[in-house]
């Protein structure tokens, strides 16, 4: 077991958000540790190919322009400790008398566990595609649409001989005009909102929107890209089932015209993410529930603190807004800290903050447009009762209704933990990530209250699945 | 098997290494994850659930844990891990069900 490590300020997370809070701790002079489980920096929009490999124009396209400048400008730092490859298991209380915060890392080459003490954590973690169950979504090839984007990113590897996307978010366009690139074949892009709906979301904030003009060019460009390409793209089109015996061999989606199926290897789910906050969760600082596809959000004050002195927040972790929104939450995170730590001068640190709040301002309307315009909510389709909700524990929808159903004989108020400890939804490796939206939403259908109504599972440690026989290899606490 | 396959126009990567996979030789580039690997050789079942119905990765970001394989290094133990996360190296073996407990 190695010896504990001790730094001003740890940060969970090296995407576009962490990032940008470790380039503000560094240039304050603050020790700084960057902890991310993946094998480089950059999260999830800037997935860098392994090390020894050499891509021609690697996300070249405008839209990833700042998160790369941002990316060459931190891989130059040499003054921290950047810890790839590591997984935070959680985050507890530190030393006794000094205060802080004690993280517990699992090296995940190595194994074991090993703790990192740092004065202040900043946690930002990001986010991941919304799960949603259907008939047949637990079939061998079906995957989330960032699956997807992040093996043509990363190895560079196609998943898929004939790739269908289906959900509600734009980002859709985007991928597939990356699995074109690639040499990729689109079998079909369906969004199930209808296009007037879309419209609609648009049309209102046009003005503050415009603002923000590039995306929805990008968009519309990649529209007509697609077309030209002959890929269908469809609205008001919504998925029904997946097919296949061993491995998915194609899907069904219902719209006006009636049912299409679609012959394809891969078909990608894209309903927008849910904030990455286990671990903000665990430690005790207060979320609310995400609008949209849902998730936990944790709460804030404008400099980016959370509830609990000591600990931030910075990018998807205190809301999904977007690469842009989470660079520039990063800076606020990291500029704060030094101002709290009193390695920033206070009024220099409040100038730099008000002007990267008036930056995230004005990025508002489009973040706010976005998130209508891509709402999956009324779009959600139905799992059967077979449907397995929970992936890891094999939970089916009949199961989960069951369990709901004596959870509602004890108790008006049941959250999604009394739901788990009779059906064992959320007990699986993935600590319940995947189904917990699910969970929620069909506890509020069924008791007739709204999804921020209902709890939660209780956030346990540690966030990532470990064998005990590793666990055990835990240092005990310093006293 | 799928339609899947490693992008070769403008991509330049290091010399394969041969993965032990389920016993079996699989040919992969280092630095990639195991995933990828697994994904690039047209391999979509990953496990079977308790119904002995097939299962595959979903995110490939570390989330989900549909991709947990166990994976050993040399000499070294088997251990547990999210296939999506470990990075391809020589001397790697990989198997998607338990070891044999010896
Ligand atoms: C798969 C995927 C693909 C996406 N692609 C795009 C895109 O092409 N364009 C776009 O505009 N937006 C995209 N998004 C949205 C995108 O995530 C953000 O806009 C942006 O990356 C957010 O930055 P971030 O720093 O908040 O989080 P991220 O970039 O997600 O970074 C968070 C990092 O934290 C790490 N992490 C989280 N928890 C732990 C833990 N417990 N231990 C160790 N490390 C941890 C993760 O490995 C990750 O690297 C994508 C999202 C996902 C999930
Ligand atoms: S594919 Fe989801 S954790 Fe690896």
């Amino acid at each position: 077991m190695n010896a504990s490590m001790s730094y001003d300020v740890a940060i969970v997370g090296g995407g576009p958000a962490g990032m940008a809070a470790a380039e503000r701790t560094i240039g304050a002079g603050l020790s700084t540790c960057l902890i991310d489980e993946q094998p480089r920096l950059g999260g999830q929009i800037l997935r860098q190919p392994p090390p020894g490999f050499a891509v021609t124009g690697w996300q070249s396209g405008r839209l990833y322009r700042a998160a790369r400048a941002l990316l060459a400008r931190v891989e130059r730092l040499d003054a921290f400790d950047f810890r790839a490859g590591h997984a935070v298991l959680g985050v507890g209380a530190g030393h006794a008398e000094e205060g802080g915060f004690a993280l517990s890392v699992q090296p995940l080459a190595t194994g074991g566990v090993e703790r990192i003490d740092a004065r202040r954590v900043i946690v930002a973690g990001g986010c991941y595609d919304m799960p949603v169950a259907f008939p047949g979504w637990t079939l061998p090839g079906v995957m989330s649409a960032g699956a997807v984007q992040t093996l043509l990113k990363s190895p560079q590897v196609l998943p898929g001989g004939r790739i269908a996307l289906f959900g509600t978010h734009p980002l859709m366009i985007v991928l597939a005009e990356q699995i074109l690139a690639a040499g990729g074949e689109v079998a079909g892009v369906h969004f199930a909102q209808p296009r007037r709906a879309m419209l609609a979301a648009l049309g209102p904030r046009l003005p503050g929107v415009l603002r923000a003009w590039r995306p929805l060019l990008e968009g519309a460009r990649g529209l007509a890209n697609l077309r030209q390409a002959g890929v269908p793209v469809h609205f008001g089109s919504a998925i029904v089932r997946a097919e296949g015996g061993d491995a998915l061999e194609a899907i069904t989606l219902l719209r006006a015209g009636g049912r299409e199926r679609v012959a394809c290897d891969v078909a990608a789910m894209c309903y927008g993410f849910l904030p990455q906050s286990d671990l903000v969760r665990q430690v005790g600082a207060a979320v609310r529930w995400a609008p949209g596809p849902g998730g936990w959000e944790t709460l804030c004050d404008e400099g980016m603190r959370s509830s609990l002195p000591g600990l931030y927040v910075a990018g998807e972790t205190a809301g999904v807004a977007g690469s842009d929104v989470a660079m520039l939450r990063g800076a606020l995170a990291g500029v704060t800290l030094a101002c709290d730590a009193g390695a920033l001068d206070e009024v220099e640190g409040a100038r730099v903050a008000a002007a990267l709040r008036a930056r995230i301002a004005r990025l508002a309307p489009f973040t706010a447009m976005l998130r209508e315009l891509a709402d999956p909510q009324a779009y959600l389709p139905e799992p059967e009762l077979e449907t397995l909700v929970c992936r890891c524990e094999d939970v089916s929808a009949r199961a989960l209704d069951a369990a709901i159903a004596a959870c509602a004989e004890g108790d008006d108020g049941f959250g999604a933990s009394a739901v788990k400890l009779r059906c064992r939804a959320g007990m699986g490796l993935c600590q319940g990530r995947s189904c917990e939206h699910a969970v929620i939403r069909r506890i509020a259908r069924a008791s007739g209250r709204e999804a921020a109504q209902v709890a939660g599972f209780t956030a346990r440690f540690p966030a990532r699945a470990v064998p005990i026989a590793e666990l055990l290899e835990r240092d005990a606490p310093a006293r | 098997m799928s339609g899947a396959r490693r992008i070769e126009e403008g991509v330049r990567r290091p010399d394969r290494v041969t993965l032990r996979l389920d016993g079996a030789d699989l040919a992969a580039c280092p630095g990639e994850s195991v995933l990828a690997a697994l994904v690039a050789s047209g391999a979509r079942r990953l496990r079977d659930d308790r119904e002995g119905t097939a299962r595959g990765a979903f995110c490939n970001m570390g989330t989900c844990s549909e991709c947990t394989v166990w994976v050993r290094k040399g000499a070294a133990a088997w251990v547990r891990r999210r296939a999506c996360l470990v990075p391809v190296e020589a001397d790697l073996c990989v198997l998607t069900h338990a070891p044999e407990a010896t």
